[in-house]
């Protein structure tokens, strides 16, 4: 609750690394601060870059930064003010190779916890933008009980996109009956709502595991040109084709009020799942037609 | 996997720590959070040069765990070689440092020219205990702190390697008497641990014609370690031998294996016979006529004592294995066969059951079910001291933990060792006289 008694709505994007996850948060806490709400976007990736298209492609002090060199660290001293007063949070981590990056988003969710930062910012969204997949019980702390309430996942019609999902399904699951967070629908990245098979490879993957899509963004040169000037495609084409898709993906998650446990598949479904697809779209790249008669 | 519920009879793998402390001169540097030290360092003897209240530790916290603990090793590792005067450091891992993947074995390559030796060993809590641990640290000696090369052969000199010291409560006393036994029969014993002893042993191990692993389990991969580095042939000797009939034929096992001449070994063992049953016999009314004793016994202990203890009330005493022995150790599961053998292989064809168990609660219950219609002795730990008690049989502590007894340097190992093994037990059992 935020100090006007408020809730505050949390919310956890996931998803396989490169797969537009930071891409998607930045615009998604842009939209929404576009709509009036105050968001902050919490980077949990050790890489620390989540926020910097919200900051003109700046990067900020990270939470374990500060923390190493301090032993201490004020919450505000963390917090930097990016595009529109969005509040930007990198948790940061270790150097790659050493340390343990799932103890730093731990510790740096924690601080922040501890400290009632949110309320005290009274924010309207917290939005925590997690590393690839869920490797450790470090990654899985913002969808633990108390922390966010939706989890939305970030995939692409890639087989290993969807396996990773398929994984943070499992996680949610788990975590479900423990009040943890559960799954608010898929953001359905790189996938064009007129493709023959990406669109119907994911929507079959929803079905499956018992959720919605989200949004279907598809491959934009906007989204590439405003990354490459630092900036988010709300702030820097706020009037293109693929802003409205954002935006339209921000008024769904902000009427979003029910997350779901999913239905993960078992490894060896996922595998026939996925055997199934390689054969219809052979079938549709070779020009084959499928109908009864070939079954004759 | 072992299920420790409550009454801990080992440690963790850590604990090796007290293997490095038992070598003079070696001094370990723990790389683990604060406290483990300290709630590692729970026997008695541990004082002295660097006891385990201050052992270098890098004290890891939160920090170290986020960004690593590499540096603060190294730190560690440079202020010890500054203050501390010895010659050989040993890095033990502790658990955090291993979940977090720090490697110690590139920071100790670092101080390959610091004039000072410095090893690693990795030791965390939840690879195993301080049974596993002890090898791993000879291993780590051997593989990493012994020379390549062999060194010239003394066709005499004979490393012996026991049981871990320091959870071995008799260590000091037991290492002494194997020293003189050896020496007895003609051979150069070489132990690394204890007084006298130390990294100068260690530096004489690669000139050793062969290796005496006196244990059940305990330290079998570090000599097959040196078979291989050196060819060093290892005579395995799963008993620790105490009293006569089992001192005699281990002797005997030790003579044909480094081919002394065997004459001058039945010599030996006739004198030291002689001597062990002159006393025997001036005692015997006590071990005849005092009949506050049962003659019956259960034996509560690591694999080392449960068998030593065993073949020697059976063999020399000739007492009633009735009930159930039990080995707490957690012994891996590839040795418990070889180890319930030797439970097997008693005097006159007598067998005496036994079972592996870590769970305190479970054994003192099996004790109390198993109808004896006299009490046994047991012969456990501190651990076991109130439930005899309980159902009033004598007791006798001959394994860690030993808070209720104090053994400084005498040992129950040889034809002495089963004499005073004698004179505990017999204590015990005139101190229940009401005079």
């Amino acid at each position: 609750m935020a100090k006007n008694g408020k809730a505050i709505k949390q919310i956890a994007i996931y998803g396989k690394g490169g797969i537009g996850k930071s891409t998607t948060t930045s615009n998604l806490s842009a939209a929404l601060a576009d709509l009036g709400y105050k968001v902050m976007q919490f980077g949990c990736d050790p890489k620390a870059d989540s926020t910097n298209t919200l900051r003109d492609g700046s990067y900020i002090p990270t939470v374990l930064e500060l923390l190493r060199d301090r032993g201490s660290v004020n919450a505000h001293d963390a917090i930097f003010v990016g595009y529109n007063g969005i509040y930007c949070v990198e948790a940061g981590g270790p150097a790659p190779g050493v340390g343990c990056a799932g103890r730093g988003i731990i510790t740096a969710v924690q601080l922040l916890k501890e400290q009632d930062i949110f309320e005290e910012l009274d924010l309207d969204y917290v939005i925590y933008d997690v590393l690839g997949d869920v490797v450790c019980g470090g990654f899985a702390v913002p969808i633990r009980e108390g922390i966010a309430q939706h989890v939305f996942t970030v995939s692409s019609s890639d087989f290993m996109a969807i396996y990773a999902a398929n994984n943070l399904f499992k996680g949610i699951q788990k975590y479900s009956n423990s009040g943890g967070a559960l799954l608010g629908g898929i953001i359905a990245n790189s996938v064009s709502p007129e493709s023959n098979y990406q669109r119907s490879i994911i929507d079959d993957f929803a079905a499956r595991t018992s959720t919605q899509i989200m949004q279907y963004i598809p491959r934009s040169v906007t989204v590439t040109q405003s990354e490459l000037s630092g900036k988010t495609t709300i702030e820097a084409a706020p009037d293109s084709a693929q802003a409205k898709v954002y935006r339209e993906l921000a008024r769904r998650i902000d009427e979003h009020v029910d997350s779901k446990t999913p239905t993960p598949l078992e490894p060896s479904q996922l595998r026939d799942w996925a055997a199934e697809w390689s054969d219809q779209i052979l079938a549709i790249e070779t020009g084959e037609v499928r109908t009864e008669a070939a079954n004759i | 996997m072992a299920q420790i519920l409550d009454q801990p009879r080992y440690k963790c793998a850590l604990a090796a720590m007290q293997t490095v402390h038992a070598i003079p001169r070696a001094i370990p540097i723990l790389h683990a959070g604060p406290g483990c030290g300290t709630k590692l360092n729970d026997n008695t003897g541990i004082s002295g040069y660097y006891s385990p209240n201050i052992f270098p530790s890098t004290n890891i916290g939160e920090k170290e765990v986020v960004f690593g603990g590499e540096g603060k090793l190294r730190t560690t590792i440079e202020n010890a070689l500054k203050i501390i005067d010895a010659d050989l450091f040993v890095v033990l891992t502790g658990c955090t440092a291993e979940i977090i993947g720090d490697d110690a074995e590139e920071i100790v390559h670092e101080f390959a020219d610091a004039g000072k030796r410095v090893i690693y060993v990795n030791t965390p809590g939840f690879k195993g205990s301080n049974y596993q641990g002890h090898d791993w640290v000879l291993t780590a000696l051997f593989e990493q702190y012994l020379p390549r090369e062999r060194v010239p052969v003394n066709a005499k000199q004979v490393n012996i390697f026991p049981g871990p010291p320091v959870q071995d409560p008799f260590w000091h006393g037991n290492l002494k008497e194997l020293e003189s036994l050896f020496r007895e029969i003609g051979l150069e014993p070489n132990i690394i641990f204890g007084y006298g002893n130390g990294v100068s042993a260690v530096d004489r191990i690669p000139a050793g014609a062969f290796n005496i692993l006196v244990s059940p389990w305990v330290g079998l991969d570090s000599v097959k370690v040196l078979e291989k580095k050196y060819g060093t042939p290892y005579l395995h000797y799963p008993v620790l031998p105490i009293g006569a009939t089992e001192t005699s034929k281990f002797l005997r096992a030790v003579g044909k294996f480094t081919k002394v001449d065997e004459l001058h070994v039945e010599r030996v063992i006739a004198e030291h016979e002689k001597e062990y049953y002159y006393f025997i016999e001036r005692y015997s009314d006590t071990f005849l006529e005092l009949r506050i004793l049962s003659k019956r016994f259960v034996v509560i202990s690591d694999a080392q004592y449960a068998i030593a203890a065993t073949k020697f009330l059976v063999n020399d005493l000739g007492w009633n294995p009735g009930g159930t022995q039990f080995v707490t150790d957690n012994t891996p599961e590839e040795y418990r066969e070889s180890v319930r053998s030797e439970f097997e292989k008693l005097n006159y064809g007598i067998k005496a059951s036994m079972e592996f168990s870590t769970n305190g609660f479970e054994i003192q219950k099996k004790i109390r079910e198993s109808g004896f219609t006299a009490p046994p002795m047991i012969f456990g730990s501190s651990w076991d001291k109130s439930f005899a008690k309980e159902i009033y049989a004598p007791f006798l502590n001959i394994s860690y933990p030993t808070y209720d007894r104090l053994i400084i340097n005498s040992g129950v190992v040889g034809y002495a060792g089963g004499l005073k093994f004698l004179e505990d037990i017999y204590t015990t059992a005139v101190q229940s006289l009401i005079l």
